[in-house]
């Protein structure tokens, strides 16, 4: 795999272990601008792991150990000079089951601008609440009932508000771990067809059990088992012409 | 597919076997109902005898029968208001024995009793407090001296108790409080119609006394209102910060697992032993005032600290891990995903716990009893530092008193009471339901 482009995030030799289980065995991998990246492979492979480790989300669990490197435009985010609340609002992750907080949907969508201070007034909080929202595909739909509470809107746009969320701190990297497994496929084309837009803008990286899924929305794809990162390049050539026996068994549908 | 070739025997689902089980499963069924069922009702019943009772006894502890006399106010008793500078008239109606008025105004209607041992049993159908309501009438009004009044007094506890059927008359003289020459002279002014049944709103203004007519509970009321307040100020920002460390910041380890072990166990610890904790520390070793409210405050707080922490960190706990994990994945730190969202959440389950715990807080006696809020005190506490008393005190004391009268008054303290705890659940329920939130 030929990388002309810099990387915006890069993984070297990246372990997990949770206790003794060894979970991630050594992965390397880059993160690029403009580009969706797909982790795809059975479960338990070690590929949420893997996209926690990228934001540091694992640190909550306490027997959870990571070694390796991995970097954010060169710096290394698990330095301790690392503001890892600050990093979190640089990668931004959106979860396999829509959490909106139990607040209403402009709250939802101004808590991170709020808790950073990215608003200057009343004013530009609205802006960034309107725009985030356009972004996410949802404005439409919730410009007339912004005060009524996130949790009373439809599973699928629950998600793309937990999107907005997401995008109303500014980050540069967005994570998304397995965002269209909760929801029917109508709301799942809707939420693709948002990546596929986002894309031009952000790094993302998402998690997913649907090989048509990481087909359809990324560039590059990504094939773990059991820990190990068994092959990743364009999405086109993994999925027409994987080099490695398991891939293609996984991908044919023969296990997993 | 199949690794062997064993098959299962065809089940008959209409056999007789097949029938019964399902009759019987049936039969449990209902049987475990019509048990469930009997629990409530056995339950209910209960209740409603225990508060029926207390009810029917405690009503009467409301009202208070009241004796009707005509009151000469004498010039040569009380003094003249209009010839005295009005310091040395209130001066003197202070000193003067209102006996003297009550007396008269006995002579006027049984002008046949000359006796003096009987002139003052005459005196003692009316309460010793009908002194101090003489008093202050005549004091709120100097021009009532010289004058004869048809006057309100109240009468003695056994009167009280006679004149609400409390005392069979038909008993023999000897067991009874009222002897057959109290009763002639009760029935007389009965049949003038002087005797008169009211409620009585000292019982809810006053303090303790000893007569019964004369008791009241709202020193008590004030006492245990000011003890509460002591422990939630202390008990509720202590119990849910100790709850919130538990169980979002602590490290989980052996210390952490045996404090929540003996959180657990303190729970469970009788409530003297508070009591005596109390006693030892914010008497002895930090000389506090006794039987204050403060002291009182501080060692049920104690005591409540591990329902309070036992309650928020079960409802902490509760509140879906998703929710903070969308917190600091938008970069939350954790005091912001505990403060922004955990606690509001949890807030409900918190206040419940609260609640509870002081409720448990209001009906506590024994430690109470140990600090010395046991003792007998007149004065309504005006603060936290006042020697008090509190109402299961109140009605422990009640209790324990000989005076037929006082039975109904403990009742009737029962009721303020309950009344008090029925009032703290509609608060918990009403703060419970505003701050629930559905996700």
């Amino acid at each position: 795999m030929t990388d002309t482009k810099i990387a915006k995030m890069t993984a070297k030799d990246v372990h997990v272990f949770y206790g003794d289980n060894h979970a991630v065995k050594g992965i390397s991998l880059d993160l690029h601008q403009d580009e969706v990246t797909a982790l795809i492979g059975p479960s338990g492979c070690g590929k949420s792991t893997f996209l926690r480790c990228l934001n540091r989300m694992n640190d909550t669990v306490a027997t959870c150990r990571v070694e390796g490197k991995i970097t954010l435009d060169n710096e290394d985010i698990y330095d301790p000079s690392i503001d890892v609340v600050q990093l979190r609002a640089r990668v931004g992750m959106v979860f396999q089951k829509p959490n909106p907080f139990p607040k209403s949907i402009y709250d939802n969508v101004a808590y991170g601008p709020r808790i950073h201070g990215l608003a200057q007034s009343r004013t530009d909080l609205d802006e960034i609440v309107t725009v985030s929202l356009e972004k996410a595909g949802l404005w439409n739909e919730v410009k007339d009932r912004l005060d009524s509470p996130g949790t009373a809107l439809s599973g699928g746009q629950q998600q793309r508000l937990c999107i907005a969320r997401a995008i109303a701190v500014n980050p540069e990297v967005i994570l998304m771990d397995e965002p269209c497994s909760a929801l029917d496929p109508i709301a799942t084309a809707k939420v693709e067809a948002l990546i596929d837009e986002l894309k031009g803008r952000y790094a993302i990286a998402i998690v997913t059990h649907s090989m048509q899924q990481a087909a359809r929305v990324s560039q590059k794809t990504a094939f773990f088992h059991m820990g190990d990162l068994v092959e990743h390049g364009d999405t086109t050539d993994i999925f027409t012409s994987p080099k490695e026996e398991r891939t293609r068994d996984y991908i044919t549908g023969r296990f997993g | 597919m199949s690794e062997t070739n064993k098959d299962f025997k065809p089940t008959d689902w209409h056999s007789d076997e097949m029938n019964a089980r399902i009759k019987r499963r049936y039969r449990k069924e209902k049987t475990f109902k019509a048990f469930g069922l009997g629990a409530v009702v056995v339950a209910a019943l209960f209740l409603v005898m225990l508060i029926g009772k207390i009810a029917s006894d405690g009503f009467f502890g409301f009202f208070q029968t009241s004796i009707e006399l005509d009151i000469p106010f004498e010039q040569s008793v009380l003094g003249n208001p209009r010839e005295m500078s009005p310091e040395a008239f209130q001066e003197q109606v202070k000193r003067a024995n209102m006996l003297r008025l009550i007396d008269a105004a006995m002579k006027e209607h049984f002008p046949e009793i000359t006796n003096r041992r009987e002139r003052r049993d005459l005196i003692r159908m009316v309460s010793t407090g009908a002194r101090g309501q003489l008093r202050d009438m005549i004091l709120a009004n100097p021009t009532l001296v010289g004058t004869t009044k048809r006057v309100s007094l109240l009468a003695s506890d056994d009167i009280d108790q006679l004149h609400k059927g409390k005392i069979d008359k038909n008993e023999p003289e000897a067991n009874r409080k009222v002897k057959d020459k109290e009763l002639g002279w009760y029935n007389k002014l009965e049949e003038e119609g002087r005797v008169t049944l009211h409620f009585h709103s000292t019982f809810l203004t006053h303090g303790d006394s000893r007569d019964p007519e004369m008791a009241g509970i709202w020193g008590a009321t004030v006492g245990s209102a000011l003890t509460l307040v002591v422990t939630l100020l202390i008990a509720f920002p202590i119990g849910v910060l100790a709850a919130i460390y538990l169980e979002e910041f602590a490290p989980k380890n052996r210390l952490t697992d045996l404090i929540e072990i003996n959180i657990n166990n303190l729970a469970a610890v009788p409530s003297i032993v508070f009591g005596l904790l109390g006693l030892a520390v914010f008497l002895g070793v930090m000389h506090l005032p006794r039987s204050a409210p403060l002291v009182g405050g501080l060692t049920l707080a104690l005591m409540t600290l591990p329902t309070i922490i036992i309650a928020s960190r079960a409802s902490i706990k509760a509140v879906p891990p998703s929710i903070r994990d969308a917190a600091r994945g938008l970069g939350a730190s954790p005091m912001q995903v505990v403060f922004h969202h955990v606690v509001p959440l949890a807030m409900p389950g918190i206040l419940t716990g609260t609640i509870i715990g002081m409720a448990q807080a209001l009906g506590e006696t024994a430690p109470l009893l140990m600090i010395g809020m046991v003792a007998f005190i007149v004065d309504i506490p005006g603060s936290v530092t006042d020697a008090a008393t509190a109402l299961p005190v109140q009605i422990f004391l009640w209790a324990d008193s000989p005076e037929r009268a006082f039975v109904e008054k403990t009742s009737a303290a029962i009721l303020v009471l309950l009344t008090f705890l029925i009032a703290m659940n509609g608060l918990a329920i009403w703060l419970r339901q505003k701050f629930e939130r559905h996700w």
